[in-house]
């Protein structure tokens, strides 16, 4: 038990740290580093948003890089074709992502564990090919798509990597929140009854589909607006960027940080985006084994796997306050 | 607690990053961005071996009119958002100028992160027409572009008197952009085009495609794509029996084509491209070559390192004719001053968009014996 | 016809090499409940190590190409079962108690782990086992030319299956397997030392691996060291239309993902082929949600 003074004290430290975080810029980190923070960003969102479904819901979905892909290319097309701004942009590319998801899951919301696991993987190829067949002509195939504008917030144009930084992690604190929220909700609360027991879930009447689906979707429409995001900052995209692997690498980053707790996610987004940096930095005195970065990172993900199964930070469990008459 | 920590970690990183330096006579800074790992790691590698190996004979000589190159390594991974944080990391490391890349997606996705930090940008592999057509001041290139290439293959396909095509690209920005040129030359009935269509890079077995033309009956296969799977259509093309003729674009220049389809089942294939690593003439291009084979035991793979090597030439020697080594200055000289250079693989000079001006596309055909042979 | 016979052939020949990937993936998921995403990238080990004996040894040229075949494909073998076993004790077994998905992430780590260090070891440069390496006839069937050693490689795989399938049904070990892929703690009151089954299992599917690995190499010639992802997706995808943790099953589906991959590319598009793969994929599972044969035990999630 810890006394209550030191969970003050952990709570004082987070935020210190995360107040710390927000200066970052400000003691003259490189824009590399900037940038890798910014990456670690993104896909912090994107993992959040997994781990409503994968974390909270308990469903093996490994092809959230499919609804990143309809949100990013919303954006593009609707900036390039239609002259929207980002941020006008931004709502519409959550809403086709999340149509898409509905549409795409309402038929394998059903589907098992590995299966489930399977389809959505096969979802996401099957997106990564259409883009690159370039399908409606809109995608631009291989190429993708160029000149997509900068966001552009109270007038100010965001350009370089610090305002990016501010940006993005503004958005994966508002992330944070929100799902918070959510998580703590009713609607948390049955995605959890789901995931632990399915047919007990549905004995007292949780309607098991529909809050597989509602999962699907708000996982969708949240991996949509960083898609959004994500078009805004590298101002071209192209269907490389949306593979399978990228699901994967968002998969590792929700299992490995602790699925169910958004800290892990958070520090799940940090190792497996910035590890792989931190090697190339670390190796670059060693010229031979700068090669073999990946090869540490591989070796890594098990040995952290291995010493910590349930992740580094596995959720705790919900604990309520009694109310004093029944607490004594 | 331990995000904090992380978080700390992360930061003390940050810091110890090199910033940039900037004195007279001073070393300079050149980045080469090349995909070191991932599926273009071979091409990736010698592009930085040919930069290293030019820097440290150049640096031995005294360097560029008195300043050492230093040469700082970005891998790209050959992937745009790998990239994007490579050019970061290069741009932090204060450099100059930078040699690369091989894919012309990857290099897009650098450019305006060099465009906005005033770093000069000289593209190797990355043939894409759009890229120059943006009218970035700071990028060049020292390889061609795929409309040349286009011209140049749909001129050879005539004059060969082929009269019905099979077109077979593989959805890569680079072969799409190049069979739409090729078909767009087409367009006057010069040439049938029976098929247009993608396979998919990285497949093992292309027989099921092959059979599908063949009943099309082409009297030429073009593949647009890139050497591997040229090499697998070519080797599985004759176990077919089927001895249609095949012409293929500057990606399919490398020595591991006829080690792959096999000398027997290359044997007549023809490719547009630059001049190979081992057909380089000059004292220049021959003793590095050589050089080059002492130190790896191989010559490069493909031109696309070579053409590295050029583009480092030029830097080296835009260096050492202007005052301060920014983007600006060195762009300057390259787009203005740079006249009757020779570089390994021929002349050098650059039109005010970046492009390389002049002609460098000849025809190749693989012999009996496995040698790609310039066929004049 | 001719061209439907032809593209049959095409089919069966790629869906063979699926079948031989898919058995490991789903042995492994039998008795563990684990999808081995490593399993790719022993297949490419497979690969690379057939190079080095057949070719950078140059076996075939010292002791004749019959021997030297035959050595070579059991030296692969064995060779990727040592390895599979490695990779079980290394980065399974310690995780055997844990949650599956924990298992999935190591899975993955071996896989990057396994990718890098063979592009270190071999190069990155993809190699080629060289086109005359073995004599090459072509046999008419249905009046199309049909490389033989296309025809050696589907048997072989099929001959393989039919091996296994017999071995897991018919001998003692089999029983085990089979007991412990239904109900590992009664399998242990029987007497059977389960993490010796697994321990098989996990050199079995290996060996099997890396045969198909051999095989790819020999008859397509070019190598690379990400081979593995491909093949690896596209087993897995056979496996699940089969219904995982099913032998038949993994078969049927290789053979099946081979010919829908044929005749997609031959009658509708060359470019979505592997679109209407995925599509046929999802369509299956939407009509049978647990594979063309599911397996016999209900998952326990």
């Amino acid at each position: 038990m810890k006394k209550p003074g030191a969970g003050r004290m952990v709570q004082g430290l987070q935020i210190v740290g995360a107040v710390l975080f927000f200066g970052i810029p400000l003691f003259g980190v490189g824009p590399y580093w900037l940038g890798v923070l910014n990456q670690v960003g993104l896909y912090a969102v994107l993992a959040l948003s997994l781990n409503i479904i994968l974390g909270h819901a308990g469903m093996f979905h490994m092809g959230h890089a499919a609804f990143f892909a309809v949100g990013a290319y919303s954006t593009a097309i609707l900036n390039t074709v239609c002259g929207w701004s980002i941020l006008g942009a931004l709502p519409a590319a959550g809403l086709a992502a999340g149509l898409f998801a509905l549409l795409v899951a309402a038929p394998i919301i059903h589907l098992r564990g590995d299966y489930l696991l399977m389809v959505t993987i096969g979802i996401v190829e099957i997106v990564r090919i259409a883009l690159v067949n370039d399908i409606f002509g809109l995608t631009g195939g291989a190429n993708g798509i160029v000149g997509i504008a900068r966001p552009v917030i109270f007038g100010l144009r965001i350009t370089r990597p610090h305002q990016f930084f501010y940006l993005i992690w503004a958005f994966v604190a508002l992330t944070m929140l929100l799902f918070h929220w959510l998580e703590n909700s009713r609607f948390g609360r049955a995605l959890n009854f789901i995931r632990e027991d399915p047919v007990a879930a549905e004995g007292v009447g949780v309607n098991s589909s529909r809050y597989k689906l509602m999962a699907f979707c708000i996982g969708a429409v949240w991996a949509g607006f960083t898609g959004a995001l994500y078009a805004s900052q590298m101002r071209t995209i192209s269907p490389g960027s949306f593979n399978f692997w990228e699901s994967v690498v968002l998969f590792m980053i929700v299992i490995l940080g602790g699925s169910g707790n958004q800290k892990g996610v958070l520090l799940g987004a940090f190792l497996v985006m910035g590890l792989p940096e931190l090697f190339r930095g670390l190796l670059d005195r060693f010229p031979g084994l700068q090669d073999a970065r990946l090869l540490f990172f591989g070796a890594a993900l098990v040995l952290m796997m291995i010493f910590r199964p349930q992740g580094l930070l596995p959720p705790k469990g919900r604990r309520y306050r009694l109310p004093p008459e029944v607490a004594r | 607690m331990r995000i904090t920590a992380v978080l700390g970690m992360i930061l003390g990183l940050g810091l110890a990053v090199p910033q940039c330096f900037a004195a007279d006579r001073a070393p300079v800074r050149i980045g080469v961005m090349a995909p070191v790992t991932g599926e273009w790691a071979s091409e990736g590698q010698d592009m930085v071996n040919v930069v290293r190996l030019l820097a440290e004979e150049l640096n031995k000589n005294g360097g560029a009119g008195g300043r050492l190159i230093e040469i700082e390594v970005g891998d790209d991974g050959g992937d745009p958002k790998t990239a994007a944080l490579a050019a970061q990391r290069l741009v932090s490391a204060g450099v100059a100028a930078v040699i690369g890349t091989y894919g012309s997606a990857v290099t897009e996705a650098s450019q305006d992160i060099y465009a906005d930090d005033d770093v000069l940008q000289i593209g190797t592999g990355s043939t894409s027409i759009r890229l120059t057509e943006k009218g970035l001041p700071l990028f060049f290139r020292t390889c061609p572009r795929d409309d040349d290439q286009g011209r140049v293959m749909a001129r050879h396909i005539k004059a060969l008197g082929f009269k019905k095509a099979a077109l077979v690209h593989d959805n890569s920005s680079y072969a799409r952009g190049l069979a739409e040129e090729v078909r767009a030359l087409f367009d006057d009935q010069s040439v049938a085009v029976v098929f247009y269509d993608a396979i998919t890079p990285g497949d093992r077995d292309y027989s099921t495609t092959l059979t599908k033309i063949k009943t099309l009956n082409p009297d030429l296969i073009i593949f647009t794509g890139y050497y591997p799977e040229a090499a697998m259509l070519l080797r599985q093309k004759k176990e077919m029996a089927w001895e249609v003729p095949m012409i293929g674009g500057d990606a399919t220049n490398n020595l591991a084509l006829v080690d792959i389809a096999g000398r027997e089942s290359a044997k007549g294939y023809y490719f547009i491209s630059p001049p190979g690593p081992s057909d380089l003439t000059g004292e220049m291009s021959e003793a590095f070559m050589a050089e080059y084979q002492a130190r790896f035991k191989t010559l490069p793979s493909s031109v696309w390192a070579v053409m590295a090597g050029d583009a480092f030439k030029v830097l080296a020697l835009a260096i050492e004719n202007v005052d301060q080594p920014t983007g600006a200055n060195l762009a300057r000289y390259l787009h203005n001053d740079l006249k009757d250079f020779v570089g390994f693989t021929g002349p050098i000079a650059f039109n005010e968009k970046g492009d390389r001006e002049g002609d460098v596309y000849r025809l190749y055909q693989v012999d009996a014996e496995g040698r790609f042979v310039l066929i004049p | 016809m001719e061209v439907f016979i032809q593209q049959l052939t095409n089919g069966l020949a790629v869906g063979g090499i699926y079948a031989l990937i898919a058995l490991g993936y789903t042995m492994v998921y039998g008795v563990l409940k684990l999808i081995n995403f490593a399993h790719g990238d022993l297949f490419t080990l497979g690969a690379y190590l057939g190079f080095t004996i057949l070719v950078s040894f140059g076996l075939g040229g010292r002791i004749g190409v019959g021997p030297a075949v035959a050595l070579g494909v059991m030296l692969v073998m064995g060779l990727s079962a040592l390895a599979g076993h490695i990779m079980e004790r290394a980065a399974y077994r310690p995780l055997r108690k844990s949650g599956r998905l924990s298992a999935v992430v190591s899975a993955l780590g071996v896989s990057i782990f396994l990718q890098n260090a063979i592009m270190l070891v071999w190069g990155a440069k993809g190699l080629a086992y060289p086109a005359d390496l073995l004599p090459r006839f072509v046999i008419p069937i249905a009046g199309q030319p049909v490389p033989l050693l296309r025809l050696v490689v589907f048997l072989t795989s099929i001959l393989v299956m039919v091996g296994l399938y017999a071995f897991i049904n018919r001998s003692r070990v089999g029983m085990a397997i089979r007991a412990s892929a239904i109900d590992q703690g009664a399998a242990k009151l029987m007497g059977i030392d389960v993490r010796q089954v697994i321990a098989l299992v996990f050199m079995i599917g290996p060996a099997l691996g890396g045969l198909a690995g051999l095989m790819v190499g020999v008859s397509y010639g070019q190598i690379t060291f990400f081979m593995g992802q491909l093949y690896g997706l596209k087993a897995f995808t056979a496996a699940i239309i089969g219904g995982i943790g099913n032998i038949p099953g993994a078969m049927i589906g290789g053979l099946l993902l081979g010919l829908v991959e044929a005749f997609g590319a031959a009658y509708v598009s060359v470019a979505w082929k592997d679109a209407i793969t995925f599509f046929v994929l999802i369509l299956i599972l939407v009509v049978r949600p647990t594979g063309l044969l599911p397996e016999r035990v209900a998952e326990k999630l």
